[in-house]
Parts: C-alpha cells; sequence; structure tokens
C-alpha cells in the first residue's frame, strides 16, 4: 500500500530539499506538496487523501492553524498541532516544562511596564526580554540594569504590537560561550550539537558555530523530558549548561539542522522521515 | 539557468531544483525563490515575518 505524505511547506530550505530527497528515495511512499501559501480550507468538507502531514512551515501561525484544520479533517499531523501551540509561545513551553518538573532558568511574565520592572528588579540583572513568540533570536533584549529595562519596556509598549505587551523575562544565563541544541525525535535523543559564539545569542541563524556535543545521561534525559513536556514528536531542545545542571531554554518544533548532519554524523532527515512513515502506519 | 530578477545576473541551478527553493543570486546575493521549475523563474524571497522561524 502506498503511503501518502502531506508535506506542509512555504519556502524549501535545505532541511525541505533533504527531507524531500529522503522521502523520494523511499519505496511505496507518495509525496503530496502543500504549500501553505496556496491552501484554502473548506472547513468541515475538507477530506484529504493522506496518511500523515509533516510540517516544515516557515511561518508559525501558519504551521499551527493548517495542522489543527488537517486534524480536524481527521489527518494525523507531525508535529502535532498541541505541539505547536505550546513551543511557538514562551510562555506557554515555560509552563510545560515547569510542570513536567524539567529544568529552566527562572522566569518571570507580566502585562504591564510597571509590573513587568517590578519583576525585573526582583529578579536583579542582567535578564533578557523575549517576545512570546518568535524565533531566530529575534528582538530579544539583554537587560543589564534599570535604565535599560525602562527604557526597552517602554519601546516594546510604544512601538511594538499588543504582543510584545506580554512580558516573557527570563534570567540571564552566562553561556561562557556556547549553549547546547539537541535534538528528539519519539522517545530518543538523536544527537545534540555546542552552539559556539562569542555573542551572548548563540543562534545559528546569526552566527553561531556548531560543533558536535557528546550525548551525555543528564543531555539525553533532560531532553526526552523536555520533548515529553511539550507533547513529543520531532522537536529541538535549547539548552544552557549551568552551576545548577542543565536547564531547557526553548523547544523548537520546526527545527533546523542544516549545520547539524555533518556536525553530529547522525542522519537527521531519514530518522524524521522514519519517525513521520511510522506515524502514517499508525 | 535562470536570469535575477534584481540584478539581471544569471543564477545556475541544480537538476534536481523543485518549485519554492531558496536559491542565493552568485552575482548580487539576493535571496531568490523558485516560482516555476520548467523553466526555472525567480522572483525576490518573501522578506523575513515576525512569526518566521523554527
Amino acid at each position: 500500500m502506498t503511503i501518502k505524505v502531506g508535506f506542509l511547506h512555504s519556502l524549501i530550505r535545505p532541511e525541505e530539499k533533504l527531507l524531500i530527497k529522503e522521502f523520494e528515495s523511499r519505496d511505496g511512499v507518495e509525496l503530496v506538496m502543500l504549500d501553505d501559501r496556496k491552501l484554502a480550507f473548506n472547513l468541515g468538507e475538507d477530506h484529504f487523501d493522506l496518511n500523515v502531514v509533516l510540517e516544515r512551515s516557515i511561518n508559525h501561525s501558519r504551521a499551527l492553524h493548517a495542522l489543527r484544520l488537517f486534524e480536524s479533517a481527521g489527518i494525523k499531523c507531525v508535529n502535532t498541532s498541541k505541539v505547536a501551540t505550546i513551543c511557538g509561545d514562551k510562555i506557554l513551553t515555560s509552563i510545560a516544562l515547569e510542570e513536567h518538573k524539567v529544568p529552566q532558568p527562572e522566569v518571570r511574565i507580566a502585562f504591564t511596564e510597571e509590573s513587568a520592572l517590578q519583576a525585573i528588579e526582583a529578579m536583579g540583572y542582567p535578564v533578557v526580554l523575549k517576545p512570546a513568540v518568535g524565533s531566530w533570536g529575534r528582538l530579544l533584549a539583554k537587560v543589564n540594569d534599570r535604565d535599560a529595562a525602562e527604557t526597552i519596556l517602554e519601546h516594546k509598549v510604544t512601538l511594538g504590537s499588543y504582543h510584545h505587551s506580554i512580558f516573557y523575562i527570563q534570567k540571564y544565563v552566562e553561556k561562557r560561550g556556547r549553549d547546547i541544541r539537541s535534538f528528539v525525535i519519539g522517545d530518543e535523543c538523536i544527537a545534540a550539537i555546542y552552539r559556539v559564539s562569542e555573542h551572548w545569542i548563540t543562534n545559528t541563524a546569526l552566527g553561531g558555530k556548531a560543533v558536535n556535543c557528546p550525548l551525555t545521561d543528564e543531555l539525553k534525559d533532560v531532553s526526552v523530558r523536555a520533548a515529553k513536556a511539550v507533547g513529543g514528536g520531532v522537536v529541538a531542545i535549547d539548552i544552557f549548561e549551568t552551576a545548577k545542571g542543565l536547564q531547557v531554554n526553548e523547544v523548537n518544533y520546526t527545527m533546523e539542522f542544516r549545520n547539524s548532519i555533518a556536525t553530529t554524523g547522525v542522519n537527521i532527515p531519514k530518522l524524521i522521515v522514519d519517525y513521520a512513515l511510522r506515524a502514517a502506519r499508525g | 539557468m535562470a536570469e535575477c530578477p534584481v540584478c539581471g545576473g544569471t543564477v545556475t541551478t541544480s537538476d534536481d531544483v523543485v518549485e519554492g527553493e531558496l536559491i542565493p543570486c552568485g552575482e548580487c546575493g539576493s535571496e531568490l525563490e523558485v516560482k516555476q521549475v520548467s523553466p526555472v523563474k525567480l522572483a525576490e524571497a518573501p522578506t523575513e515575518e515576525e512569526d518566521w522561524g523554527e
């Protein structure tokens, strides 16, 4: 029996290209390209001839809603809309991590300039202000003192949309030039890299360099627990090394891995495709 | 081979190019999107939006 895989995407980046090639190398698999810019759902009337949808959209909002719509039409999705909902919002991610006792840096959330400033002062400097929804290190602000806090909070309220007045405040963690990105598929932590950068933001999208990171028992345990906390599936975990042990920073549900295949020696797209096909077979 | 819509330069594409693929122009550095495969037609890639990412 042919397995029909819906490939939800917008722009095709190196990760999507690698996944497409991997699907095309498999016998008995038909890949159906689903460009989110061309989709129009007819709620309650849609019938998709698909066994699974693999989500690879670049827009979080489109991915989230398309996944929910495919699920509503009875299609199994990787990842699920629940995972996208949680991972796409740093506040929901931190709540899920807390509820599953997964270690993370101190986090406070506030909804006004005044209460955010009070929270920051109570935490002590430095802290990092992050948009609840956002990626690739965009609009992160390291706040070193009260002057900076007042300025950044005012700018966010004045210049930003309402999303930027939901203040996610994370205690700054001194990373000593690197953090960890681990990759989890299902119940297994398959690989990890150090993201090395002299800048306090280590995202490879901003120039952080990928170096292989050995999988220790602690790293595997924290990574899999973080993945399970957000609902499981195919996720990448950003982790800080601290004096108190490993702490989870963020969980990503449309993970990028172009810099991590050669670095780790792990065929990440092959393992993602294996997982998606297992999901399709039920 | 296709023409860069930004600088008019020649962009070489691989045989397995797919619709929607992002490729850079080697001459002007613009990020381009493959809008059509046969023959290859390119357009400037959309600019990054607030909810883009992982």
